[in-house]
């Protein structure tokens, strides 16, 4: 684009009032052909500008990945390489209506330059569609950035506590309520390591927790069990073992409620799986919530008097599910989610943008303004809807597609 | 732009009114516009220098304490930085320059020109509404971790650089597009006046490097909002990216700055020299290699952030191949004084000032370039000393000149000659004084940007002290007395200073479309047939005609 700019002979009879076709060229130009090739000039170097200012986000990419390859690895399989490819596809058939748009005008066919707009801006509105389906699912999971990343499952699918324990709605575990302390709802399937019924309560049994056994040093714990084991040792005095304390812990039983909470320890910001083991005296379990509870077997409750609850139960689909994937997410999995929303909701933005600009083309072309002689603006937006085209062709795979 | 522009009236009187000028879409209108508010912002920006100055005249508390310290430190150097110096030359006066000395009627986008205006005054505003919050302490740099915990009004500060950043961008973008395609066909590149070829590396750097700083900007601004993390180290963040976006822009933003003042020197040293200029192509082809240079030596910002060993020789060495297109304007200029007709008019005495002061701030910036010696003064004084000998002394005092060169073409006005050239005399000496004793002062240890210091330095602040004030001062006379002059000073005539380029064949002032007829061909820098009148109109301001010279016929065609 740049190597022509001598090309263009003199513009000499400038400054003095004369007719131009296209009610559209502007007086400075001196004719239709200068002001077309100077506003593509003008939106290649926009597009240099576009480039470079998404360039800084790419560096962050590369120098990320770079340091933390593990998070890379595991965090974009929380990604839906469907969505994704979907997404794909839609922007290039949307690059390909804006550039059949362009061609439409420059041949003065406004009925296919109205369709070629009009397809454009479905494309662009799936696009973003589709991209809020993919949003409100990381929203809901917590799959977020900074310290908002406390997500509910591994990347993998399966389940993890988190911090904030809060994972209710979708795929959560058990609710832990502090004040009255008991698990208040959720009761995963052993089988399906779903949660069937969020809102019913969780089946417990009222325990006295004689010993809380972690396979890590002391010291590096900072919550145990989620909160509730952690107040049951509060209650049972630090350095004081066996000493039994009434609380209410969930207890392991692949029947009752086989993924409690007590299979998680966390250090710091990282949820880690570790051999815990509750020692208890289980009173009675309460009566079932309700009889249509589908977990509610009586001969599967634990029965009144002693017992020692250990993680002894057969590996659950949850635990298999933890096995495949690649376990609870690496230190720093939050980075990947920072970059992941920087860029995409950069780019996401630039679709806005553009179909801001589509609109506006679609109401000028419905008004006629475009002719064989006057069609940059349909030629210059599908320039940059080509570049915001082929910025997501980056991001796609390189935030989808990382093994 | 309707077909009933009158061309033929001066563009000041066209269509009076302020609606008409707030709407305008003449490139010298909204140059002026932009003159205006780069005015007023300097005078801002120099009144918080001044408060600076004088915390800083005796150790220990003198007006405020370190916190109003930093904030004033910090609105100096934002204002100065993206609302004085880096719009100052391109968006003021090559806005209004730029068409003219092509030939052109306007610039390619009139209504993007007028929209970055508006974002200038967008940013502006987003700007002083950070000092009206209650102001930001974190330094013009905005560097991380610190910027993002300050509780300072950071976020419209960075908000505010940021659109002004895109004003930047868009100012750029016009101007490339309309040196590509306004050039008359027989202005080959190398019959540009060199203040276009100046202009033209500006863009491009304004163009690749200000949207880096865009998204470093965006990026921060987001992690104070929602914590996003990129920055922050406490969320596995980098804070040295920051730097290193940071410095990918505001190094060649140095340049943004130099280069177009590098494009006014040349103008008026040929002019004002009445001699050819020496090594057009050294002087063209130099502002490109600028351009591209600058973007390759960010990290000598950063020699004590942590870089590798490697990073830091290769920045080091890149940086010392930045002195080469640097020196080599500087012979060129030197070379074009040498036995040239020498006029010192009060633009040539801020020329002269430019080559002595832009010499030593760019040979300090070959110490400070120097590792070892780097490692001494980074953080200093001599750093501060080094980059106002630069920005200010080169910059701002090039500004100034052709400020003075520009206004009776566009103001159609004289400024008080006399006055002038006293007021040239003060910022010269007033900027040496502030300056001199800072190199002397940092390279014995004073670090900047604190508010209290050992009196050992005593002598030192206190002379810096009083030459900010010399400076401010005249510099404050220089803006009253522009002003002044507007209504009250000499009719201008059509070429007071007898300059070669296409902005002295139009009228004075240009017309809405610049020039009534088509342009001539005219030959740049050539100064033979140029010859002086005096008491040429009725207020005896002098003009330089065409005249053929002998032998040679008139240069009037097409
Ligand atoms: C001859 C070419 C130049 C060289 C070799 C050079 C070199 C340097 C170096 C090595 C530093 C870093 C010092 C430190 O922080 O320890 C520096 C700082 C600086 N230079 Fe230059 N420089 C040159 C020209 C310029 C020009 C033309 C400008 C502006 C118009 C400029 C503006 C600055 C600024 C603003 C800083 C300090 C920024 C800050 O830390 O706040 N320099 N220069
Ligand atoms: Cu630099």
């Amino acid at each position: 684009m740049s190597a022509q700019d001598n090309d263009k002979g003199g513009h000499d009879d400038h400054g003095h009032g004369h007719g131009h076709g296209s009610p559209f060229i502007q007086h400075h130009y001196d004719d239709a052909q200068h002001q077309f090739d100077s506003g593509k000039l003008g939106i290649w170097f926009f597009l240099v500008q576009e480039v470079l200012f998404f360039s800084g986000l790419f560096v962050a990419y590369i120098l990320f990945r770079h340091h933390h390859p593990e998070v890379f690895a595991y965090a974009s399989h929380y990604l839906d390489v469907k969505w994704g490819a979907i997404n794909t596809a839609v922007l290039i058939v949307s690059s390909l209506s804006a550039a059949w748009a362009v061609r439409c005008a420059q041949l003065g066919q406004r009925r296919g330059l109205i369709a070629c707009l009009v397809i454009t801006l479905v494309c662009a509105f799936g696009f973003l569609g589709i991209k809020y389906i993919e949003y409100s699912h990381k929203f809901h999971e917590r799959i977020l950035w900074g310290h908002r990343f406390d997500p509910c499952v591994a990347s993998g699918g399966a389940h993890l506590p988190n911090k904030s324990n809060q994972c209710d709605g979708v795929k959560s575990s058990v609710v832990w309520d502090f004040k009255t302390k008991k698990a208040d709802r959720g009761c995963l399937d052993a089988e399906t390591g779903y949660d069937w019924e969020p809102a019913t309560p969780g089946i417990q049994a009222r325990c006295q927790v004689a010993e809380i056994k972690i396979g890590v040093q002391g010291n590096e714990r900072r919550e145990v069990g989620r909160r509730a084991i952690e107040m049951c040792e509060a209650a049972a005095g630090h350095g004081q073992p066996h000493k039994p304390v009434p609380c209410w812990a969930l207890v392991e039983n692949r029947h009752v409620c086989p993924k409690g909470p007590a299979a998680m320890v966390y250090y710091g910001d990282k949820a880690v799986r570790t051999d815990v083991e509750i020692e208890a005296v289980c009173e009675a379990a309460p009566a079932p919530a309700a009889p249509e509870d589908a977990f509610a077997h009586a001969a599967d409750r634990p029965a009144p008097g002693q017992a020692t609850l250990t993680r002894q139960a057969p590996p659950t689909k949850h635990d298999l599910q933890v096995a495949w994937s690649n376990g609870p997410p690496p230190q720093n999995t939050n980075m990947f989610f920072s970059i992941y929303f920087a860029m995409t909701g950069l780019h996401g933005l630039h679709v806005l943008a553009g179909i801001f600009v589509y609109i506006w083309l679609l109401v000028r072309a419905l008004k006629g303004h475009f002719t064989p002689e006057y069609f940059g603006p349909v030629d210059y937006a599908a320039l940059y809807w080509h570049l915001v085209d082929l910025i997501w062709i980056f991001l796609f795979p390189l935030l989808y597609l990382i093994h | 732009m309707s077909a009933s522009v009158d061309n033929t009236k001066s563009f000041l009187e066209v269509s009076p009114g302020i609606r008409n000028w707030l709407y305008t879409l003449d490139h010298k209108r909204i140059g002026l516009m932009y003159l205006c508010g780069i005015l007023f912002s300097l005078l801002l920006g120099g009144a918080f220098a001044l408060l600076v100055r004088t915390a800083l005249f005796s150790p220990g508390l003198t007006i405020v304490g370190q916190d109003w310290y930093n904030k004033f430190f910090t609105l100096h150097g934002a204002v100065m930085v993206f609302l004085v110096i880096i719009p100052g030359i391109p968006a003021a006066l090559g806005n209004m320059v730029l068409p003219v000395q092509l030939g052109a009627p306007d610039v390619a986008f009139p209504k993007l020109n007028l929209a970055s205006f508006y974002l200038w005054c967008s940013g502006a505003f987003l700007l002083l509404l950070a000092t009206a919050l209650g102001d930001v302490d974190t330094g013009w740099t905005f560097y991380t971790p610190y910027s993002l915990e300050s509780q300072t009004a950071v976020i419209p500060a960075v908000a505010g650089a940021f659109v002004l950043g895109f004003s930047s961008i868009f100012t750029g973008l016009n101007f490339l597009v309309t040196i590509h395609k306004f050039r008359p066909a027989h202005m080959g590149w190398f019959q540009m006046p060199l203040n276009l070829w100046a202009l033209y590396a500006t863009a491009l750097m304004q163009v690749l490097a200000t949207p880096v700083l865009g998204i470093t900007l965006l990026l921060l601004f987001v992690e104070r909002f929602m914590q996003i993390g990129i920055f922050d180290p406490t969320l596995g963040g980098d804070p040295v990216l920051f730097q290193h976006c940071f410095w990918f822009y505001s190094h060649p933003a140095v340049y943004i700055m130099i280069v177009p003042a590098m494009g006014v020197i040349s103008e008026m040293i040929t002019t004002f020299s009445r001699k050819h200029i020496f090594g057009y192509r050294f002087i063209a082809y130099s502002s490109v290699a600028l351009a591209l240079f600058s973007f390759l030596v960010w990290g000598h910002h950063m020699f004590v952030s942590g870089q590798s060993r490697l990073a830091n020789m290769v920045f080091s060495a890149l940086t010392f191949s930045v002195g080469i297109p640097s020196a080599i304007k500087v012979f060129n200029w030197t070379a074009t004084l040498y036995k040239g007709d020498i006029r010192l008019d009060t633009p040539m005495l801020y020329v002269l000032s430019f080559l002595i002061l832009f010499t030593i701030g760019g040979l300090t910036g070959i110490f400070l370039a120097v590792l070892s010696i780097d490692v001494h003064l980074h953080d200093t004084y001599f750093v501060v000393a080094h980059f106002h000998y630069v920005m200010m002394g080169s910059t701002l005092v090039a500004f100034i000149g052709a400020l003075h060169y520009w206004w009776p073409k566009f103001t159609g006005r004289m400024y008080p000659e006399a006055l002038g050239k006293l007021c040239a005399w003060g910022v010269f000496v007033g900027f040496n004084l502030t300056f001199l004793p800072q190199f002397v002062m940092g390279s014995r240890g004073m670090p900047r940007r604190y508010w209290d210091f050992d009196p050992e330095y005593t002598l030192y602040h206190r002379l810096s002290t009083i030459g900010a004030f010399l400076l401010g001062i005249s510099l404050f006379v220089v803006v009253c007395y522009l002003a002044w002059s507007l209504k009250r000073g000499k009719k201008a005539t059509q070429n007071p200073w007898g300059g070669t380029t296409l902005e002295w064949v139009a009228p004075t002032p240009p017309t809405t479309f610049n020039f009534p007829e088509p342009p001539p061909e005219v030959e740049l820098y050539d100064y033979d047939d140029l010859v002086e009148v005096p008491n040429a109109n009725e207020d005896g301001v002098t003009n330089w005609e065409r005249r053929p010279a002998t032998g040679k016929p008139a240069k009037a065609h097409h």
